[in-house]
């Protein structure tokens, strides 16, 4: 797998898990089941270290789609961009180096990740 | 939506062999069968929970779970530990049994939160049932899970 698109990956999952950790009906409906969620801080850490691995130039991109969109990364299952539901193009798809180079989507401009099948 | 619905008999280890709590992640995520860098990104993601907050709900149970981008529906694997792992649980004892559960980021989080709470539930019947540390088999573990979620 690409790098890159791996951090990528890493920091959209603690994206999302902040995201939850700090929204206050998750929270409950987690504490209730009895999980704690209270070291958000580490999270944040953890955030920032994954930042520091971006080249420059996706760490930019990352930056202003983060911003605009919450998230960088959309999965690719069945063929289609699990971020604006368009199909990706049948040569991309279909093509050898999947996850190992960095595609976007034409459509929405979020990196590409194939998901296992 | 049922545990015994989430779990199939491959995604089953009674027998776990790590003695650490990460060991235990570990042998957890080889279950999924995903390839080697989406269960690196998952490891990481499920160790990152972890320092949010344990997972260990205690009365021996560790319910691992997080939303990642490795998978594309709602995955479940169980794992039994003879001896048990200490897994910081607010009672403070050693974890048992485990399960894991991981959710593709997209979809409904209401689904996720459902599945999580059908499992925990589901777990406290287990934990309470002297039959789940002798049960051999999958095929059996999962005839039990039935059987209480009856
Ligand atoms: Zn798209």
């Amino acid at each position: 797998m690409n790098p890159q698109l791996q951090v990528l990956i890493a920091l959209q999952d603690i994206l999302l898990m902040i995201r939850e950790a700090k929204d206050p009906t998750q929270t409950k409906a987690l504490g209730k089941m009895g999980f704690k969620m209270t070291n958000v801080e580490s999270l944040e850490n953890t955030r920032e270290n994954l930042e520091n691995q971006l080249s420059p130039a996706i760490l930019r991109e990352y930056s202003r789609v983060t911003k605009r969109h919450g998230r960088i990364v959309a999965p690719v299952i069945r063929g289609t961009c699990h971020a604006c539901f368009v199909r990706i193009p049948s040569a991309i798809d279909a093509a050898d180096d999947r996850n190992k180079t960095l595609y976007r989507c034409e459509n929405c401009g979020m990196y590409l990740y194939w998901v296992d099948k | 939506m049922k545990l015994s619905e989430l779990v199939t008999a491959k995604r089953i280890n009674l027998d776990l062999k790590s003695t650490t709590k990460d060991g235990v992640l570990e042998e957890l995520v080889k279950l999924l069968r995903l390839s080697k860098p989406a269960r690196e990104a998952l490891l990481k993601t499920l160790r990152s929970r972890e320092e949010l907050g344990s997972t260990g709900v205690g009365k021996g149970i560790a319910i691992p779970h997080c939303r990642s981008l490795v998978v594309s529906e709602v995955t479940v694997a169980v794992g039994r530990s003879k001896k048990g792992i200490s897994f910081k649980s607010m009672d403070k004892k050693c974890a048992f049994l485990f399960f894991l559960i991981v959710a593709p980021p997209v979809g409904d989080p209401a689904d996720y939160l459902i599945a999580l709470g059908k499992v925990a539930q589901a777990a406290r019947l287990m934990s309470a049932d002297k039959r789940i540390k002798s049960v051999k088999g999958p095929k059996k573990f999962i005839g039990l899970i039935e059987e209480l979620e009856r």
